[in-house]
């Protein structure tokens, strides 16, 4: 099955989803649990924290899988939101930063019996995202780059690239800002 | 967000709804913005736009198999959720879908109960206006109707809450575009009146959201919620 095949699966499984159908719900989790998995560990770098962060966001996907709407976002785009959010208030809601703390989910070896959908969608969006950030200053797409995949804070990023507060939100401000104008185009 | 929005001021420079799509907004910043993408559609788009544009980062995600017992846990809590909610449908069915659940819910306090039957006689009284509180997971935590008149409302809890006994439970009303405005402290175990201010009483209406927030023992101390917002809806005339 191409590419574009699984991802009109996915979109009629989460639909399914949404009647309460949980053979499709084992579906959308077989088909997308280790991306997600792997944006919930990158992000809270605790596997026991980021393997109870994954039963919420199924969960998740279980309630609110009639909101989804496949012309606003791709189903994985919608998906990685929910596991990005989750993770993102799982780490705020924890007292300690962890800047410094290694960051264990470098460590994990990417599983070689992934589905396809999970190596799919080098899409077009994701094409131009690139040539976008190619655009940028280095200082910038590096710290927007790890500000999504980290989900760290601005004091974080700042702390992280020993630079004052003002000049991170002033570098990541100013790409956000170039970013959309080329996104736009 | 603070001081340091001096350096790119001006021009069409609203950067939070990709700020938090970015992720690099603290709690009450989030909760802000949660605030927002409930009661502002344009602000809702906005952060639907980065979120598929800055979605192709993910690529950068090694994928890692999570272990097998996370999908029994799954499992296992699907059985005592409720079944997906249906937004599409009409508030008539949703709340007869809720009260459904209510009714065969064991765990149910009496004092809900009482107040399940108040609602189910509140059509008699004239088109209410009636809100659907959901929680995180999507599950009715709340239903608020507003009394004849309008000038009170009477918030009912769904679902017990555990837990958070040391915490207070605080209403806010979201005018679109506008801040939230506190209604005051509510209890989460029985149905409870509230008075609405004279000021917000042109607010009530059906463009406005509703929102229940954690707050400390008598209520946030700022004015604005400082808590997780545990449930929120939007109100709806029959």
């Amino acid at each position: 099955m191409d590419a574009e095949a699984r991802r009109r699966q996915l979109v009629a499984a989460i639909n399914r989803v949404a009647g309460g159908d949980r053979a499709a719900l084992r579906l959308v989790y077989a088909e997308t649990s280790a991306k997600l998995f792997g944006t919930c560990l990158r992000i809270l770098g605790d596997r026991s924290e980021a393997e109870d962060v994954l039963q919420d966001v199924y969960l998740a996907v279980w309630r609110k899988a009639a909101s989804f709407d496949e012309r606003v976002a791709s189903p994985i785009t919608w998906l990685v939101a929910i596991a990005r959010n989750r993770s993102i208030d799982r780490l705020r809601s924890q007292a300690t930063s962890r800047v410094n703390v290694p960051i264990e989910a470098a460590a994990e070896v990417p599983d070689a019996s992934l589905s396809a959908v999970e190596r799919l969608e080098i899409s077009e969006d994701q094409a131009r995202l690139r040539d976008c950030l190619q655009e940028l200053e280095e200082r910038q797409s590096a710290a927007i780059r790890a500000a999504f995949l980290e989900g760290f804070t601005y004091e974080q990023l700042a702390e992280k690239a020993s630079v004052p507060l003002g000049t991170m939100k002033s570098w990541i401000r100013r790409g956000l800002m170039k970013l959309r104008t080329c996104l736009e185009r | 967000m603070s001081d340091e929005d001096t350096i790119d001021a001006g021009e069409h420079s609203d950067l939070t709804a990709a700020e938090y799509v970015l992720g690099v907004l603290g709690a009450e910043e989030r909760r802000h913005a949660e605030f927002r993408i409930a009661s502002e559609p344009r602000f809702a788009a906005e952060v639907a736009f980065w979120e598929a544009r800055l979605g192709g980062l993910a690529e950068g995600v090694y994928p890692v198999m999570p272990p097998a017992k996370i999908w029994d846990g799954i499992e296992a809590r699907l059985s005592s959720a409720l079944a997906p909610e249906q937004p599409r449908a009409g508030l008539w069915q949703s709340l007869a879908f809720w009260r459904t659940f209510a009714i065969a819910s064991a765990a149910l306090a009496a004092a809900s109960m009482a107040g399940l039957v108040y609602l189910a006689n509140l059509p008699s009284l004239g088109p209410p206006l009636l809100a659907r509180l959901n929680g995180e997971s999507g599950q009715a935590s709340f239903v608020v109707a507003v009394n004849k008149g309008g000038d009170s409302l009477t918030i009912v809890p769904a679902a017990l809450l555990s837990g958070e006994q040391q915490k207070a439970f605080e209403l806010w009303l979201i005018p679109p575009g506008d801040k939230p405005h506190s209604l005051g402290l509510i209890d989460p175990t029985k149905p409870v009146r509230i008075s609405v201010p004279g000021t917000l009483l042109p607010k009530v209406n059906s463009d406005a959201v509703l929102a229940v927030s954690v707050e400390p023992p008598g209520g946030s101390p700022t004015g604005q919620p400082t808590g997780p917002v545990i449930a929120n809806g939007k109100l709806a005339s029959l």
